[in-house]
């Protein structure tokens, strides 16, 4: 474990900002960024550099729901259905955290990362909403108002086993990587399962809290998480979810999912990198 | 027909409680970081700076699981059981995880 000076502490708030308004803005949590920082840049133990984003991760998600809860953009149902499946996944992602060679998950997270990035890319147009407002959503399904049209969006959702099994696949590996596992869940609930990226986004980061709690829960009781760095990273990280959420509102959705692409290519580089040596 | 506006306000409730307890959570262990931090920086890391850094930390990690409390609280007193199941599943994942955390720290 690094020993804990200003410059260090420094260092990691600065990019706890960073990567706080780019998760904001991109609906990730933000850990994508941080891991790896944290772990190639300032060498930290891929465990401590995991059990630091968790808790990032779940100040975003806290911070980021806290403040867009009562506009209805959160799903809330569909949110509590799969947390079931994403904090059973995170569970035992963080059981088997101790056990399984990480470098075998990376490469495995980088050939997801990379099919879902092409996705994204193929599917730029598709807006998943029912034009008629007064169209039943269903149980699951939702109604918010977009500020950027003016109009209120309803949509139905569509293949649930799909979006539950990607919700376990997203728990696991939020904890078994350190990050929310949005990166999964995001592109797959917009793409497949008929909901528009503004609420897949915020319903994401709405169940990420609950996901990363399951796995930085264990991460703190084995002691791997060190409370000076975690602090100033969540600090940094709530400024730049604050701004990125800012930000985020007056991004169009295209442009969303095409730097969600770039973004994706770039974590299955860094992954492919990692896990190689 | 006459019954379409009922889940729609519950919903809406349940997402105003939800929203009050993630605020509050944010809050205090923002303020128990920064401070704890700060003194941390400053005088090097006393005790007192330390129980703040952990009680900062333990609050961070209970926020969501206080939101899922929460919701079910809202989900039984709005009698909606299948929801009010799901979201007991996901608090008793969550205890197995802090169960896990005591058994690895054990452990050590």
């Amino acid at each position: 474990m690094p020993l804990v000076t200003p410059s260090l502490a420094t260092i990691i708030f600065v990019a706890g900002i960073i990567s706080g308004s780019l998760g904001a803005l991109l609906g990730l949590g933000g850990g994508v960024f941080l891991v790896p920082f944290l772990n190639l840049i300032l060498g930290f133990p891929f465990t401590a550099a995991a059990a630091i984003s968790l808790t990032t991760v779940i100040a975003t998600s806290s911070s980021v729901s806290a403040g867009r809860a009562g506009k209805q953009l959160i799903n809330m149902k569909l949110g509590m259905l799969l947390e079931v499946a994403t904090a059973g996944g995170s569970f035992l992602g963080g059981v088997t955290a101790q056990f399984i060679a990480q470098s075998v998950l990376q490469k495995l997270f980088g050939i997801v990362a990379a099919l879902v990035a092409a996705i994204m890319l193929t599917r730029l147009r598709r807006r998943n909403v029912i034009l008629d407002p007064s169209a039943d959503p269903g149980v699951l399904g939702g109604r918010y108002y977009e500020e950027e049209s003016g109009t209120t969006v309803t949509y139905r959702v569509k293949r649930l086993p799909l979006a539950v099994t990607a919700s376990f696949l997203a728990g696991n590996v939020s904890s078994l990587l350190g990050i929310g596992g949005g990166i999964i869940k995001v592109p797959i609930l917009n793409a497949w399962c008929g909901i528009p990226l503004r609420a897949a986004a915020a319903t994401s980061a709405f169940m990420i809290g609950v996901t990363a709690t399951a796995g930085a829960l264990i991460y703190y009781g084995r002691g791997q998480l060190e409370p000076a760095l975690a602090a100033v990273a969540v600090l940094g990280v709530q400024i730049g979810s604050w701004g990125g959420m800012r930000f985020g509102a007056a991004a169009s959705s295209k442009w969303l999912k095409i730097l969600m692409a770039i973004v994706l290519l770039i974590v299955t580089v860094m992954m492919f990198a990692r896990g190689g040596r | 027909m006459t019954a379409e506006p009922q889940p729609q306000s519950a919903s809406q409730r349940l997402e105003r409680a939800v929203g009050v307890v993630l605020r509050a959570g944010v809050t205090l262990s923002t303020v128990c970081l920064a401070v704890g931090a700060v003194w941390a920086l400053a005088a090097g890391e006393s005790g007192g700076a330390r129980v703040l850094l952990q009680i900062g930390i333990v609050v961070l990690l209970t926020t969501p699981v206080a939101r899922v409390v929460v919701s079910i609280a809202q989900y039984v007193s709005e009698s909606d059981w299948p929801f009010a199941t799901l979201t007991t599943i996901v608090l008793v994942e969550l205890l197995a995880s802090a169960v896990a955390a005591l058994l690895f720290n054990k452990k050590l």
